[in-house]
């Protein structure tokens, strides 16, 4: 446990400082607010519409369907490299594992989740 | 291939699935407006209850060949132990789940939810509960009870356009992450003490102290603390069962219907394979100081609580859900008396589950039946003076009902026995005692079902429950109600099977 | 017999036949007939039962017939299997649904007359038995004694009846009414036969369901209430039965290594000092409640009250007449030890809170129906009372008073039917004066009255007598014997002072009431219900020899062996571990009919599936 004691202290000197700041910065700092300065920062451009916009649905779809597919990658780079060692289990289970990564893909195609505009 | 064959429960209903999943997306998709009665669903959910049984057909098979016999993958071995506990839970998750499917099929397509991802998803959530039946690793326990449940988090919230019904599905979802989280949070606790994360080895680490590296007993009791809590949680127990009449009565009443069955069954699986595959001897498993007198407190509070507040419902369909939380007390008196009478004990859990099963599944299926399209029967006036319209759903419901009370001869009442019977003979009497009570307390609100079907008339002017007309539903209900008789007056072989089915203490 | 000896011997009967079809005015012929054919029928029994003709009958069979084994199996399964198909019936074909549960009925009586072909000694009869679970040690095992007989025969001579009667009045489900009915019946004949407490408890349980269910459909205003009370009350008291049986069935296998659910085993364990209190207790507050005795008896009044009259009947003749059995029976015939002990307390109960108390309560009622309610808690009293005080004529007073109560409180349910029917209210306030307008019905009411109320030559007076009688010789309740003799005797005038009240208020004095005035008297249906009952009054009344003839072995066993086996369990009383008593205290007729002496050689094979199931695994 004693090789854990320094991160340990790092948060901790982490943590106060950014908090010793936070305090600092209300506390001492002046304060002078006028209407355009309360309003919420929008890159210097005056803000327009409600505060929340719901983003398109389309979008945690696709990010979803990137996750999904990507993370594949992540069992096909030890299988590579071990691709002599594992011989024909390795194989078959490899190849199980992307027949149904595949069926996915042709489901999520199948059911439209891959076109951006219907 | 033959290898193959221990693990074709399992293999059986997920190619099932995966083939149902590609089935529905190239059926055909119906459009907006269409008035067909019958939309693709009713097909799928044909398939599912066809794969779903063809699993428990394999299940049987497997048993009679003896899965001692058949070779086994290698490496396979803790993750998914092929044993005959294995098979007696697939057989009864794969039978409630196919009747929830024959619900379904007559259910949505009536209360225009006529969409096929329902099966699918039933189907892998199946898939889910039978690995966490067979589970003997932390590990892979952990990856199934994530994919039951995702999919049945997804069933709950099925109905999209229903602000009950999501709330449900977000509620279900949040609090059975935290479940989980216990669950790993023990889990990892568990292996942080003993260096293992297969049962087998984690009660061996704690069994022999002398071993290579002792085990903190300290980090065991916090880690055992968490997982009884995570355990407790899934197969909600009081006070850890505030998720559920929300979830059962938001979720569309198919997938309440699988919730009650499959999913508290192999919830109840996994925590007979922790508490007996890994817990399973020693101090732990003492009355002294383990786990034995929690879980026989959780039941008393379980059962009485449940009880208590499922006569003050107004909705049957959250008094069945409250049932279903008083009933899994009722199996929690059989688990805490396991380290007293092992087998028999296991015996009774199991046997027990499978009567639930059966009459819970029939009951939500007669509440299926009595709803129609745009009047779903929820409240026990929906079903007054059905006795007098409709007298043969009628005698279907009572007959569960029946069941669920314990009347004989059905197969609830000598499932009670059985445990009744376990409980007294392990010297454990004021639990029996209560179990019994218990269950004479629980007859006041499911006769009060009876009094609306049979001795009240609707109120003038009120909407009045039109059933449906499926044959689906109907099919679903004369196999649970064969099945409630028979368990009842036949009861010895599956008695004798599960006496084979349990996990052995050493 | 030559045709002029059997026309000599007939002639009578027809005489009064004639005779009761042509005095009667203003009936139609078909009544005539059936009157006739009455009278006919009543004197011929008359003749038949009198004493001097009876060792003929005897003679004749100085052979004893053989048993037929699956006659209780037909009395027991007729009902059900009844039930089952009146459930696939058309309801639209009322008159198909009702004709065939009345022959049923009929048939299931006619084959309980078949128990009385045999002559009745000590020990068991018509003993059927076969594996059930045989892992478990449950079997189907039925029989029946001197005891038992009697109660079948009521169940099934009562029930028709009540069905008859309910014919009448209700007219609604009739199809759900035919088929509670038949399960009814069904399961009370199985447990008053079955002998495995696995299977008693389940006819037990089997009971409830119709009967909750006729009490809320076709009952009165407060219906639901009524049966629910109904239905919890009985439940919590078989859950703890449940509870001990299970206890005494461990008790027996650590004894004897072997599964055993029959009554026959089990009646040779004694259980240590504690457990044996708890479980007679767990046994016995069911079988209370279902009597029921004071202070459980409160769902009793409700029920009867908002029961219909077919319900309130079988209620009162044979439902009650379950925890009564179940008394005698298994209380203490399990538990000899408590059953002793605590005889002369439970008999102050029975005296102070059953028969005293419930006349006074009965005394009060206005409503006539609640009162005869009360007065079956009173009458039950001296049934406990002839139980408790465990002497043989006590006992027998005590099973014949089960019978005159089912027999004249049914005639009673019946009789308020009627009334109730006719003006749709019960208050005794609202009548006065029947007998001007409805003769018959009163003279009925007037007979039956004397029998509730043991008028001699009646059948109550015979059972109150042998109860009182018994009472005061009893050993059991040493000093309070005299006490409650005392007790017991008041009782009995009470009864008189509350029903001859009632009676005088509602069928003498002025007929004030004008919505009485045009009260039509009994229909023949209604007579027709009501004549067996009046005529089975007189017969135990003038007869009682042929009842108490066959029960007295069966009691005498049964008392000599309470008497042995208490006192056993009192040698015991200090024993921390349960006993098993040696064979040679029970008489061999009673162990003869346990199904492993039955089996004889093949006596290790449950034994061997016992091991199979239990330890398949280990």
């Amino acid at each position: 446990m004693t090789a854990y004691v320094p991160i340990l202290l790092l948060f901790t000197v982490a943590f106060a400082l950014a908090g010793v700041f936070f305090v600092l910065g209300g506390a001492i700092g002046p304060k002078n607010p006028t209407p355009e300065k309360m309003i919420p920062y929008e890159c210097g451009s005056e803000s327009t519409g409600a505060r929340f916009v719901k983003p398109s649905v389309k979008f945690y779809l696709t990010a979803i369907l990137f996750v999904v597919f990507d993370i594949e990658a992540v069992f096909i780079y030890p299988w590579a490299i071990q691709f002599r060692a594992l011989g024909w289990t390795g194989f078959v289970t490899m190849g199980s594992f992307i027949a149904l990564l595949v069926v996915g893909l042709v489901y999520v195609w199948k059911k439209g989740a891959l076109e951006w505009e219907k | 291939m033959t290898r193959l064959m221990a693990i074709s429960p399992l293999l059986v209903v997920a190619l099932g699935g995966v083939l149902l999943m590609l089935a529905e997306a190239f059926s055909h998709r119906r459009e907006e407006g269409d008035v067909r009665h019958t939309g693709p669903s009713s097909e799928l959910a044909l398939g599912t209850a066809v794969t779903l049984l063809a699993g428990a057909i394999m299940a049987a098979a497997v048993w009679m060949v003896g899965p001692e016999k058949l070779e086994t993958l290698p490496g396979l071995a803790p993750y998914y132990v092929a044993d005959r506990f294995t098979l007696f839970f697939t057989f009864t998750i794969c039978l409630g789940g196919a009747l929830a499917a024959l619900l379904a099929g007559g259910y949505l397509p009536e209360h225009k939810l006529d969409r096929g991802e329902f099966y699918p998803l039933l189907t892998f959530g199946t898939v889910g509960a039978i690995l966490l039946a067979a589970a003997g690793d932390l590990l892979s326990l952990f990856i199934a009870l994530e994919t039951m449940s995702l999919a049945v988090y997804a069933l709950t919230g099925f109905r999209r356009t229903s602000p009950r019904s999501t709330e449900a599905a977000v509620k279900y979802f949040l609090l059975g992450s935290f479940a989980a989280v216990l669950l790993l949070y023990g889990g990892a606790l568990l292996y942080g003490a003993t260096g293992h994360t297969d049962l087998a080895g984690i009660r061996a680490a704690i069994m022999h102290p002398a071993a290579a590296k002792p085990a903190n007993l300290a980090l065991v009791l916090v880690a055992a603390a968490l997982i009884l809590c995570g355990l407790a949680f899934k197969v909600s127990a009081v006070p850890f069962h505030m998720w559920t009449p929300d979830a059962y009565e938001g979720a569309p009443t198919p997938a309440t219907g699988y919730m009650a069955v499959a999913v508290k069954t192999a919830a109840f699986a996994m925590m007979l394979r922790v508490l007996v595959g890994g817990f399973g001897d020693g101090a732990l498993a003492s009355w002294a100081a383990g786990w034995p007198p929690v879980l026989a407190l959780l039941a008393v509070v379980t059962m009485t609580g449940a009880n208590l507040v499922a006569g003050r419902q107004e909705s049957v369909k959250r008094m069945l859900a409250y049932s279903s939380i008083a009933h899994a007390g009722y199996v929690l008196v059989a688990v805490a008396t396991i380290p007293r009478a092992s087998e028999e004990a296991q015996a009774s859990v199991m046997y027990y589950l499978l009567a639930y099963t059966v009459s819970t599944i029939g009951a939500f299926g007669a509440l299926v039946l009595c709803g129609s399209r745009g009047a779903e029967a929820v409240s026990y006036e929906d079903l007054a003076g059905l006795g007098k319209r409709h007298p043969a759903v009628a005698i279907a419901f009572t007959l569960f009902l029946l069941s669920l009370t314990g009347v004989p001869p059905t197969a609830g009442f000598f499932g009670k026995w059985y445990v009744a019977k376990t409980t007294i003979g392990a010297g454990l009497y004021p639990l029996a005692i209560v179990l019994l009570l218990n269950s004479a307390l629980a007859a006041y609100y499911y006769l009060r079902v009876l009094v609306y079907m049979y001795m009240r008339d609707p109120a003038p002017g009120a909407p009045i429950a039109k059933p449906m007309r499926s044959g689906y539903v109907v099919g679903a209900l004369v196999i649970a109600g064969v099945l409630v008789l028979a368990l009842g007056i036949w009861p010895t072989t599956p008695i004798e099977l599960a006496v084979q089915a349990a996990l052995t203490a050493r | 017999m030559s045709a002029t000896d059997f026309l000599f011997a007939i002639w009578p009967a027809i005489l009064a036949g004639i005779v009761a079809a042509f005095v009667p005015r203003e009936m139609s012929p078909r009544q005539r007939v059936a009157l006739g054919f009455i009278a006919a029928i009543g004197l011929a029994s008359v003749k038949w039962l009198w004493p001097s003709e009876l060792p003929a009958v005897v003679a004749e069979g100085a052979k004893a017939p053989e048993e037929w084994p699956h006659l209780l199996n037909l009395i027991v399964g007729l009902p059900l299997v009844g039930g089952v198909v009146v459930m696939f019936m058309p309801r639209q074909l009322l008159s198909l649904v009702r004709g065939f549960t009345l022959v049923v009925m009929a048939a299931a009586f006619l084959a309980s007359l078949g128990l009385l072909t045999v002559p009745m000694t000590a020990g068991w009869h018509f003993n059927y038995s076969k594996d059930w679970m045989p892992g478990l040690g449950i079997r189907y095992h039925v029989a029946v004694d001197g005891i038992s007989l009697w109660l079948v025969i009521l169940a099934t001579f009562i029930t028709p009846i009540a069905a008859f009667a309910s014919f009448g009045s209700i007219k609604t489900r009739i199809k759900e009414l035919c088929i509670a009915l038949l399960f009814l019946e069904g399961a009370m004949i199985g447990a008053f036969v079955a002998l495995d407490l696995f299977v008693f408890y389940v006819f037990w349980e089997l009971v409830l369901v119709p009967m909750y269910l006729m009490i809320g459909i076709w009952g009165g205003t407060d219906r639901i209430k009524a049966a629910v009370k109904f239905f919890i009350y009985t439940m919590v008291g078989s859950v703890l039965l449940l509870a001990a049986i299970l206890y005494l069935v461990w008790a027996n296998q650590k004894l004897t290594g072997q599964w055993s659910f029959d009554y026959i085993d089990l009646s040779r364990v004694v259980l240590a000092r504690p457990a044996q209190m708890l479980c007679f207790w767990a046994f016995s507050l069911a079988f209370f409640i279902k009597v029921p005795m004071w202070p459980v008896h409160t769902w009793l009044p409700d029920a009867h009250t908002e029961a219909p009259t077919g319900g309130s009947v079988i209620l009162a003749a044979v439902l009650l007449k379950l925890g009564t059995y179940a008394y005698l029976r298994f209380s203490m015939g399990l538990f000899a030890g408590p059953a002793s002990s605590l005889a002369a307390n439970l008999a102050g109960v029975a005296v102070l809170g059953g028969v005293l108390y419930g006349a006074l309560v009965a005394w009060k009622q206005q409503d006539v129906k609640r009162l005869v309610a009360y007065s079956s808690v009173a009458h039950l009293g001296y049934v406990m009372l002839g139980l408790f005080g465990a002497t043989p004529s006590g006992m027998q007073g005590a099973v014949l008073q089960m019978v005159n109560h089912g027999i004249s409180t049914g005639a009673l349910f019946l009789l308020v039917g009627v009334i109730y029917d006719r003006r749709h209210t019960r208050q005794v306030d609202e009548f006065g004066g029947l007998a001007k307008v409805m003769p018959a019905y009163a003279t009925l009411f007037l007979i039956v009255t004397f029998a509730s109320v043991g008028v001699p030559g009646t059948n109550g007076f015979i059972g109150e007598f042998l109860v009182i009688s018994g009472t005061y010789v009893s050993e059991r309740l040493g000093v309070f014997g005299g006490i409650h003799t005392v007790g017991a005797a008041a009782g009995v005038i009470l009864s008189a002072v509350y029903m001859l009240g009632v009676v005088q208020k509602m069928f003498f004095g002025p007929l004030t009431n004008p919505k009485n005035k045009h009260l039509p008297d009994l229909t023949p249906r209604e007579a027709l219900a009501l004549a067996p009952l009046i005529v089975m009054i007189f017969v135990i009344g003038f007869f009682p020899g042929v009842f108490l003839d066959r029960m007295k072995d069966a009691i005498d066993m049964h008392h000599s062996q309470f008497k042995t086996v208490s006192g056993q369990a009192v040698l015991y009383s200090d024993e921390k571990d349960a006993k098993l008593l040696p064979e040679d205290v029970f008489s061999p007729a009673f162990l003869d009919g346990s199904p492993s002496r039955m089996t004889g050689p093949k006596d290790a094979e449950p034994h061997a599936k016992n091991d199979a199931a239990n330890g398949g695994a280990k």
